[in-house]
Order: structure tokens, then C-alpha cells, then sequence
């Protein structure tokens, strides 16, 4: 081994961060998956829920969802355009990259990541979105003069026909797209769930609920984004908000969390209950190093506040002045958004801070700067939210779309339209 | 009787997407290297590559040659198993030309293996570096080659 002061000396630092037992390969000042991993599975899971959210209103026709389908499709959009970002920062070489699409391997998760983000980029969600707006692009493309003017014109690809049976052709495919859609964001995140119920050698991941785990957070995470920039965009805009779309929102978002809970509670009463080797330890990690994350964070805020808050509007809802129900309905959101964060962090982090010996604890500090720190993540986490706002500035005008094949997306009034 | 028309649409779709698969194909022939999959998921060359990487370990035989006395006296003693590079650095630079030095020794990997760990076996000795003799080297109290003796 080349003598290396800066390593040899890091040992005296760690050693004395690392509690009980652990071997000394595992003694390291970073563990192998950092905090680029946490957002990597958030960023899709909101991709997965978003997506779900829009498919609500194409394929369940709940009707008083239609005034945040576009918008929830355009997140899901944004989402996903940054989702592999996080694993290329984390990985390096990112000229790399398109290496595991030349030559991929069945049995590399990370190869069959590129096709599942592939079909879902491309057969799913650019080929809704493009059925979706092909009329208004059409009717943008001969009224917006210039940068704009060009922007629509290339996305209409050249096809101009706006008549009523093509219309009708473009609401059916949109439809069968979002029904295959719908499998297609489980199996999205249902894989990035996988990737971690499969390492049967960690008794924190190794779990055949983690996938399904996975995918139900996904769906709180993306319900309470879309949740939030529904609200946010409103105000920003000074347009109302639809109360009923919102608390129809907060209903399957309610729902959705009730079952996400129950899930999540049946995994640790089944770790509880079934006590093998690991509980002491993963009883000790959640005491311990992740008592603010998980019990507070992840448990408190991210699961049981919000339960009783939108379980309380259910309850209560009709009583209650829409100004109140509008407070409580971000708050829970965000605590929400929160909530899934942390989960996020208890399962990548947590996963890595016991020693394989199931008798000691690693430490993980976060750094500030670097391609892993905790800038370069916030700048990821903010970076969708970014190219949002160009897709909302221009693809929803605050002005309601002309009538079509689309859906209306932010309508000024508190009406709901048709499809 | 008139033949179906397919929707113009899906049909610039489907040119679309002959389109992307074309230049997909035409990608992976230009990008898979050539030697991939020759003996399995891999390219072959690379097994060449590695072999003609310079070397830069010398090995115990090599130190031998010149410094058999210091090696036989290692051989005594608890640090017989550890490698001379392990302390010294890579040598083969060295071997092949006594003018160029070794790395100097800084004495801070003594702690890779001593640094107190409770992982660590027993009978391999431990310290907790901050709190002994702290701003001291450790070969002012220990020799390397000799861990029994002091100086």
C-alpha cells in the first residue's frame, strides 16, 4: 500500500467515532452510498407520485383532480429529467454514462435502471404529455411569435391536424398511455425499493416489503408535492384555489397515507415480533443514531402529524373555515415532503451506520461542500423545481388552454371542466 | 375499398421512434468496443492493459538483494509478516535504481495497524494515539524492526 499520512492519520479520527464493534474496512470517514443516494430515491419516488396523481384524473376520471393533471404531469416531468443526476455526481466519470445503455448486463440493476428511466421518459410521460398538449400546441404555435413561437412549432412535430376525430385519438392514446403508466411508475420505484430489499445481507434492507414500502411513500411523497406546488403556484399567480380539488387531493392523500403507515408499522411489528439476530441492533439504530430522523422526523412529523391533521379535516373538514383547511393542508404537505425525506435518509444512511458484526455503530458526518456534500444536494433537490418553473411559464399560461383534447390545467375560476 | 389510413400522429411516432432505435443501433456499433465480449462481459484488451501497467512494487526478494541484513533481523521478530512496502512504500522504482529514494517515512501508518480498535485482536498492540506520548514520534521509544527492543 502507498503510505498515505491523510489516510494512515484519518484512522485516529474515526476510530474513536465508530461505538462498539466494528471491523476495520468498515471504519471509513464516508459510507459507500452517501447522501446522493437519499435524494436519489426521493427524486423518483416523487416522479412515481406525481404521476400517479395525474393518473387519477386519465384513468380513475376523478373529475375535481383535472385542475392540477398538467401540472402534476410537468412535475413528474422535471422530476424525472433530474432523477439519474444524483447517481451520476455520486458514481463520477459521468461521460461514462452511456456505457451500461451500449452495452448492458441483465443482471446490473444499474442497466436495467437506464431502460426502466428510458420506457418511463420516454413511452410514458413524454408520450402523455405530447398527446395531451399536441392541440394547444398546434393553436400556440400559429399565435406565439418568436423563441416561443419555435419552441411549440418543433414540439408539434409536424403535425397539424387538430380535427375532432384526431383530437379524439389523442384523449384515447393519452388514456391507454397512463393506464400502462401507472405499472410503469411502480415498477420505477418498485425497482429502486428492490435495489435495497434485495441486499439480503443487510438485515435493514433485506426485506421483501421494502419495494412496496418504496412505492407507497412514493405515492405520499408525490401526492404532497403536487399538493404543495398547486398552492404555491396559486398564490404566486393570485389565481383562487380550487378547494374541491384540493380536498380531493388531501383525501387520496390521506388514503394513501393510511396505507403507507399501516405498511410501514406491519414491517416493524413483523421485525418486532419475528426478533432475529438483527433487532437489538436495528432497536439500537433507531433509539440511537436515528432517533431524529426516524422517530422524530420520519414517525412524528412525516407520518402521525399529518395523519391526525388531514384525519381531523376529514372529520371535521365541513366546519372548518377554508382558510384553516388551506394552512393545514400545506403544513401536512410539507411535513409530508419532510417526512419522506427522512425516510429516505433512515433506510440509505441507516443501512450503513451498524457494523456487519451487529455490535457496533459507524458514524456518518455530513461535509458541506464537495460532490457529495450536502450543497450539492440541496442543489439537486432544487434544481427540478428550477426547470418547473420553466415548464409552467410555458406550458401552463395562466390563461385556460383552448378547448381539446387536453385537459384544462390552471383554470382561473373554481369550476371544473370537462376532458 | 380504401386501405386504412394510419393518423398522422401515430405515424410520425412510429418514424420517431424507428428514428431513436436507428441511431441507438447505430450508437452501440460505433461505441461497444471492439474487443467486448471476446471472453465474457468485458473487453478484452483490457486484460492487456492491466498486464502492461508499469510495476511499482519491487517485493521482499528485491529488498533482499541489497538489505538482507535489515530483512533477516525483521524475520526475527513480530513484524516478520509484515511487508517491507507496507512501511516503506512501493520500491520498485528503487529496485531498479538505488538512486531514486524511497518514500520518507512519516511514521503515521504505524497507527493503520496500532490505533486502538476494539475489532482488533487482543494480542496485536493497541494504543490510543492522541493520549500517548502525544506530539512524540513513535520511533523515539520503539524500532520497527526490533518492536521488542527500545532504543
Amino acid at each position: 500500500m502507498i503510505m498515505n499520512p491523510q489516510l494512515t492519520n484519518s484512522i485516529v479520527e474515526i476510530l474513536p467515532r465508530v461505538e462498539g464493534f466494528a471491523y476495520p474496512n468498515e471504519a471509513t470517514t464516508h459510507p459507500l452510498w452517501s447522501v446522493l443516494i437519499v435524494v436519489y430515491p426521493y427524486v423518483t419516488g416523487l416522479v412515481a407520485g406525481a404521476f400517479i396523481m395525474a393518473s387519477l384524473v386519465r384513468v380513475f376520471n376523478v373529475k375535481p383532480l383535472e385542475p392540477v393533471y398538467r401540472l402534476s404531469l410537468l412535475t413528474s416531468l422535471a422530476f424525472l429529467l433530474c432523477a439519474p443526476l444524483p447517481l451520476l455526481f455520486h458514481l463520477g466519470h459521468p461521460e461514462r454514462c452511456f456505457e451500461i445503455m451500449m452495452t448492458p448486463h441483465l443482471s446490473s440493476p444499474m442497466a436495467m435502471f437506464g431502460f426502466v428511466y428510458a420506457w418511463y421518459l420516454m413511452a410514458v410521460l413524454l408520450l402523455e404529455l405530447w398527446f395531451d398538449y399536441r392541440k394547444d400546441f398546434v393553436e400556440w404555435s400559429k399565435a406565439e411569435p418568436g423563441l416561443r413561437g419555435i419552441i411549440y412549432r418543433s414540439f408539434t412535430l409536424g403535425v397539424h391536424d387538430v380535427s375532432d376525430p384526431a383530437v379524439q385519438l389523442d384523449a384515447r392514446m393519452g388514456r391507454i398511455i397512463s393506464i400502462i403508466g401507472i405499472p410503469s411508475a411502480f415498477l420505477l420505484h418498485g425497482y429502486v425499493g428492490f435495489i435495497f430489499g434485495s441486499i439480503k445481507a443487510n438485515p435493514w434492507w433485506g426485506n421483501v416489503l421494502m419495494p412496496i414500502i418504496f412505492i407507497f411513500s412514493a405515492i405520499v411523497s408525490g401526492m404532497a408535492l403536487c399538493v404543495f406546488l398547486y398552492m404555491i403556484l396559486s398564490w404566486a399567480r393570485r389565481t383562487p384555489i380550487d378547494m374541491d380539488c384540493l380536498d380531493q387531493m388531501q383525501k387520496f392523500l390521506f388514503f394513501a397515507l393510511v396505507v403507507d403507515a399501516a405498511i410501514e408499522s406491519l414491517d416493524w411489528v413483523h421485525r418486532l415480533y419475528s426478533a432475529d439476530e438483527s433487532i437489538h441492533i436495528l432497536k439500537s439504530l433507531a433509539a440511537g443514531r436515528l432517533f431524529y430522523t426516524l422517530l422524530v422526523g420520519q414517525a412524528f412529523c412525516g407520518t402521525l402529524l399529518p395523519l391526525l391533521l388531514l384525519g381531523a379535516i376529514q372529520l371535521f373538514g365541513r366546519q372548518m373555515a377554508v382558510a384553516v383547511r388551506q394552512r393545514v393542508y400545506l403544513a401536512s404537505s410539507v411535513l409530508i415532503l419532510v417526512g419522506v425525506l427522512a425516510m429516505r435518509w433512515n433506510v440509505v444512511i441507516g443501512g450503513q451506520l451498524f457494523s456487519k458484526s451487529l455490535r457496533g455503530f459507524m458514524d456518518y458526518k455530513l461535509e458541506f461542500a464537495g460532490h457529495e456534500g450536502w450543497l450539492a444536494s440541496l442543489g439537486l433537490l432544487l434544481l427540478p423545481f428550477m426547470i418547473l418553473a420553466v415548464f409552467v411559464k410555458l406550458f401552463l399560461p395562466l390563461s385556460a388552454p383552448p378547448q381539446g383534447g387536453g385537459l384544462p390545467a390552471m383554470k382561473p375560476s373554481g369550476s371544473t371542466g370537462a376532458a | 375499398m380504401q386501405r386504412p389510413r394510419i393518423p398522422p400522429q401515430i405515424l410520425r411516432l412510429l418514424v420517431l421512434t424507428i428514428v431513436i432505435v436507428t441511431v441507438y443501433s447505430i450508437a452501440r456499433y460505433f461505441l461497444t468496443p471492439q474487443s467486448f465480449g471476446m471472453y465474457g462481459w468485458y473487453r478484452a484488451v483490457a486484460l492487456d492493459e492491466i498486464a502492461a501497467r508499469p510495476t511499482t512494487y519491487a517485493g521482499r526478494k528485491a529488498c533482499d538483494e541489497c538489505h538482507s541484513e535489515v530483512v533477516q533481523r525483521l524475520a526475527k521478530y513480530e513484524h516478520k509478516s509484515v511487508s517491507c512496502e507496507s512501511c516503506h512504500g512501493v520500491g520498485q522504482a528503487h529496485a531498479e535504481n538505488p538512486d531514486v529514494a524511497v518514500a520518507k517515512l512519516t511514521y503515521s501508518h504505524c497507527v493503520r495497524c496500532h490505533e486502538a480498535d476494539p475489532a482488533r485482536p487482543k494480542w496485536l498492540k493497541q494504543v490510543k494515539s492522541k493520549e500517548h506520548y502525544t506530539g512524540q514520534r513513535c520511533t523515539e521509544c520503539h524500532i520497527p524492526h526490533q518492536p521488542n527492543e527500545v532504543p
